[in-house]
């Protein structure tokens, strides 16, 4: 809210501090001071007053009291003057509160905090005069006005409007001969109801918002905006001024559904003190004169059935509860002058205070809120650091943690760069990703998403990652000219999908290799796995029931299922060439998908070893010819089981398909290693186990092997 | 006479022997298991015993020297070939200004830096790494933080929502619903950082984002002050920058904590900077989670990483950091 310095000095006796000092002071005590401007001879400051000050403070005098506490100065009231109620001619005007609807009562908000307060209009008093004259108001309202930014109209507007921001208390104006039937008739809305207010908007409203209906129409959207019917005019000639109470959550709610607000819809959202109401009619009449308004008091509307739960609260302080929080000695007296400033009243018992708070100080409602008081006059900077006194216990350690950060080295081990990327995805990744009807229904959906662009949520980090490779090839282009050019990029996060009616969420980590082949990311995740000493995975060919990834994402004949103990626990493979050509992406790109929470469940610091035997090993090359479909691993288990324990390993070198090979078949070429632990193997013994082996693979007839 | 007349050709041999190839030549030649002297040494058997001990001897003597020699022709040709090596080294210069061969290397995220080291500097404080969802329900996001529904405080977080609204389930916009998680499932005294990523219906700039990152703190225990948060605070903010800083609280406003504050941060006499928001945890936030507020009290703290990362590495957008942008990713 703006505050003008000369405005504020009003309500201060003594010499305001200058106004930088005065910004600083606040800074430190009370708000921030968001932006400050000289205007004139006066200095205009934009003050961010918190939340739960807006009660109180969203006003000059409520400013200045806080200025007077900080800096130590004496405060001084505008004058008010007591209503007087003088005989007229004017009908009498009836208002009539309507009970609240239960679904207003159990919105919870501050009414429901605050107790005692679930009524729509807690308070509702008015003043009716009789003979006013519209005219402009004098200079220093004007001045005042437009210092902070409100525009002069008239002096009955301008009284309405100085009183809100002198005083924090909203009022309302309206034509008295304009209400007909001389009734008014306060009540929520029924959904569609329309109104147009001062500003010539028409709002059609949504269930529950206050409105202020007369005999025939609606004349008020009650505690936001006037209405346009009941609006004063220069041939206004009586008025009813109105300093109501409205309930908190109803206007939030309606002004947050009809997105439009003004500065009373924001102090009514806030809850005010009912008890301001009145103080503020006593203001405004002593300001009529003033402001050349005239005329006199007809009638004053008071209802405000349950001024007992308004009531001042009582907290008791301990002195102990005050310097154990903030961590500094304070004495009682320092305590007492300090609540004092602030308007409470303060008497002294044995080490603690009895604190009567002033009630437009709804913030106020136990030891805590207090000792925030003292501790921010006092300042917090004269708090000095010190070490908490609690045991030395070890932080236990998040293992899941420790694993991350050993995965995310392998991967810069391995050359790859992490990226972050954002959590969603959007329309133009439904086309390029070609996401089928079905696979969008699983997707979680933003109720109101930034834009079309980022309207779901991701089900999987490989969209967006290749993405940066569309984005970073021309440049891996330049930077890699020297050598073959390629990009190693991955990330670990999130990713969400429904799933049986739930939002389920998964921890993953996605990594790429442009222009990298379907071995070279599976060599990639065998290092990975090795590094977390999982060694059961296996590698399933691609299933179109796999669950955990959509299958236009992947090159249908070079794409597996990675399984470890039976259960799928990721995927990787070739990027499909239909998403390639999408995204203009030129070279394959090998890509990994690994859910991370069941490959930490798996991971083990177990390592165990075979120690080196201290006799040499002899090897023994083999090629196969198998048909093209044959799998590596199939050829392995058969030559595995034939030679048993003393081929310590059996190694491909050379996979070869193609030229000089008959349609259909491919060479396979492996080293075999033989070793014993006790003893140099002759070559001889190596010559009839390798032959062993070579009978068995030569069992099926479809495997030939070349000699 | 044959003695002699090999050990003259022998000897002969060795010195003439230029590289080490030629020189084991030679050695076989007298030596090995067909060398001339070998084969000598060999027909000793087939003399009479008088005959037999005059060559025996010349014989063996003469292996002993030959063996000598050749060992110490050995040595001196490795000396003379490490010279000419080193003649030969300076001919065959590189260009010391080329670059070397590039291998590949691999970077780490900065804000994975900055979370790494945030978290190692915590865990020596006796902090508990925690963490929790980042689809959350309105309870664990507002409620049990004391934010009610339909209070104005609630505009202080611009929420994502999920489809359907009224399930109630948004994207979290801060890691405070890891306090409520934690403390549900753990007793006091405690000590816990969250850090986790959290998201803002905010438009993009220079300096916001709408998903970006926070880490969250909390510690509860019998005597927890304002005065120890700040020693944790400076203690965390020294060793992070890695330089003397200086701190200040502001007044600020959070629902879940009271007093509540904002803290900035400067070096030397530098501007103050504003670096989170914390407080002492509130009452009713330890209702919420089955404390008995009086027999307790905490302090909460919430700092966005992204800032941290920012200014640690000084980089102007935090844009960037969601970029995907390798020349960018690749410096760190």
């Amino acid at each position: 809210m703006l505050f003008s310095y000369n405005w504020l000095q009003e309500y201060i006796k003594g010499k305001l501090p200058a106004p930088v000092k005065l910004a600083e002071l606040l800074n430190m005590h009370a708000f921030e001071v968001e932006g400050m401007q000289k205007k004139g001879r006066d200095t205009i400051f934009d003050i961010a007053v918190l939340p739960n000050r807006a009660h109180d403070c969203l006003s000059h005098t409520g400013m200045a009291r806080e200025i007077a506490a900080i800096c130590k100065l004496k405060l001084q009231l505008p004058k008010t003057k007591q209503i007087k109620v003088q005989k007229g001619r004017l009908t009498p005007l009836k208002v009539k509160i309507q009970p609240a609807s239960p679904k207003t009562t159990s919105q919870g908000g501050p009414a429901s905090q605050q107790g005692g307060s679930g009524e729509l209009v807690p308070r509702y008093s008015a003043l009716v005069i009789e003979g006013v004259s519209i005219k402009k108001s004098p200079k220093w309202v004007v001045d005042y006005l437009e210092a902070v930014g409100v525009n002069s109209i008239n002096n009955v507007v301008d009284l309405t409007n100085f009183i809100m921001l002198e005083t924090g208390q909203p009022l309302h104006a309206f034509d008295y001969e304009q209400i007909e039937g001389r009734t008014m008739n306060v009540r929520e809305a029924k959904e569609g109801e329309k109104l147009e207010t001062l500003d010539n908007q028409v709002f059609s409203l949504p269930e529950g918002a206050l409105v202020i209906e007369d005999a025939k129409r609606l004349i008020d959207l009650a505690g936001i905006k006037g209405g346009k019917v009941s609006a004063i005019s220069l041939n206004t000639q009586n008025i009813v001024l109105q300093a109501a109470n409205f309930n908190a959550v109803a206007i939030y709610r309606t002004k947050s559904q009809l997105k439009y607000t003004t500065q009373a819809a924001d102090m009514y959202a806030h809850q005010i003190d009912p008890n301001l109401a009145m103080e503020a009619l006593e203001r405004a009449y002593a300001l009529c004169a003033e402001l050349g308004i005239g005329g006199k008091i007809a009638q004053v509307v008071d209802l405000y059935p349950k001024s007992a739960s308004w009531r001042i609260k009582r907290i008791t302080l301990d002195m102990q509860f005050v310097s154990s929080i903030l961590g500094i000695p304070l004495s009682q007296k320092e305590a007492k002058r300090i609540l004092e400033s602030l308007d409470c009243q303060v008497a002294l018992a044995k080490n603690r205070l009895q604190v009567t708070c002033p009630t437009r100080r709804l913030d106020l409602t136990m030891q805590e809120d207090l000792v925030e008081e003292i501790g921010r006059i006092v300042g917090y900077e004269t708090i000095p650091a010190a070490f908490p006194i609690a045991p030395i216990a070890p932080p236990s350690k998040n293992t899941e943690l420790l694993w991350l950060s050993k995965i995310r080295n392998a991967f810069k081990g391995l050359g790859f760069t992490e990226v972050y990327n954002h959590s969603f995805i959007g329309d133009k990744d439904f086309s390029t990703f070609a996401y089928s009807a079905a696979d969008k229904a699983k997707l979680v959906e933003v109720e109101n998403p930034l834009s079309s662009e980022f309207s779901h949520l991701r089900d999987s980090l490989l969209e967006n990652l290749v993405k940066n490779v569309r984005d970073n090839q021309k440049q891996a282009r330049l930077a890699e000219s020297r050598q073959a050019e390629t990009i190693r990029i991955f990330e670990t996060g999130n990713t969400f999908r429904q799933h049986k009616g739930k939002f389920a969420e998964f921890n993953m980590l996605g990594a790429l290799i442009y222009n990298g082949s379907f071995y070279e990311i599976k060599g990639v995740c065998d290092f990975i796995l090795n590094s977390l000493g999982i060694s059961s995975a296996w590698y399933d060919e691609y299933q179109a029931t796999s669950e955990e990834s959509r299958a236009e994402m992947w090159h249908k004949g070079k794409s597996a299922e990675i399984k470890v103990d039976g259960e799928e626990i990721g995927f990787l493979g070739e990027i499909s060439s239909r998403v390639n050509t999408a995204l203009k992406i030129s070279k394959p790109v090998g890509a990994l998908h690994l859910n991370l929470e069941k490959l930490i469940l798996l991971a083990s610091e177990e390592i165990s070893y075979r120690a080196p035997s201290r006799f040499p090993a002899s090897t023994r090359d083999i090629a196969i010819l198998v048909p093209s479909q044959t799998k590596v691993a199939e050829v392995m288990n058969a030559m595995t089981g034939a030679g048993g324990a003393l081929v310590r390993d059996i190694d491909l070198f050379d996979m070869y398909e193609g030229e000089h090979l008959a349609q259909g078949k491919k060479n396979l070429a492996f080293h075999i290693i033989y070793e014993s632990a006790e003893r140099t193997l002759t070559s001889k013994e190596v010559d009839t186990l390798h032959n062993q082996i070579i009978k068995a693979v030569e069992e099926n007839p479809e495997w030939e092997v070349r000699k | 006479m044959v003695i002699f007349a090999l050990k003259n050709s022998a000897l002969e041999a060795i010195e003439r022997a230029q590289n080490l190839a030629e020189l084991e030549t030679s050695y076989k030649a007298y030596l090995g298991k067909k060398g001339e002297l070998t084969l000598i040494l060999r027909s000793l058997a087939n003399l009479n015993e008088a005959e037999r001990k005059v060559q025996g001897k010349e014989a063996n003597d003469l292996r002993n020297l030959l063996e000598k020699r050749f060992a110490e022709r050995k040595k001196e040709i490795q000396r003379e070939e490490i010279v000419i090596q080193e003649k030969l080294a300076i001919r065959e210069h590189v260009d010391v200004t080329a670059p070397g061969k590039r291998l590949p290397k691999g970077h780490t995220h900065p804000l994975t830096l900055a979370q790494t080291k945030a978290e190692e500097i915590f865990q020596t404080m006796g902090f508990t790494v925690a963490q929790g969802p980042e689809i959350e329900t309105e309870w664990y996001n507002f409620d049990a933080l004391n934010i009610p529904a339909n209070h104005p405080a609630r505009d202080m977080w611009d929420t994502f929502w999920l489809k359907p609204k009224n399930a109630g389930h948004l994207l979290r916009t801060h890691t405070s619903p890891v306090q409520i998680r934690y403390m549900e499932k753990h007793n006091p005294p405690l000590r816990i950082i969250a850090p986790g990523r959290i998201f803002r219906y905010e438009a993009t700039d220079a300096s916001h984002e709408f998903n970006f990152y926070q880490l969250e703190g909390l510690m509860v225990g019998k005597e927890v002050s304002v005065a120890n948060f700040k020693a944790i605070i400076e203690e965390f903010y020294r060793q992070f920058f890695g330089k003397p800083v200086a701190i200040r609280l502001r007044p600020s406003y959070f629902p879940f904590t009271e007093p509540s504050f904002e803290v900035d941060m400067r070096w030397n006499k530098g501007a103050w900077l504003e670096m989170m928001g914390a407080g002492i945890v509130h009452p009713n936030v330890f209702r919420a989670v089955g404390y008995i507020p009086a027999e307790w009290r905490g302090f909460a703290f919430g700092m966005g990483l992204d800032r941290l990362a920012m200014m640690k590495y000084q980089i102007p957008d935090i844009r960037l950091l969601y970029s995907g942008d390798l020349r960018f990713l690749q410096q760190f």
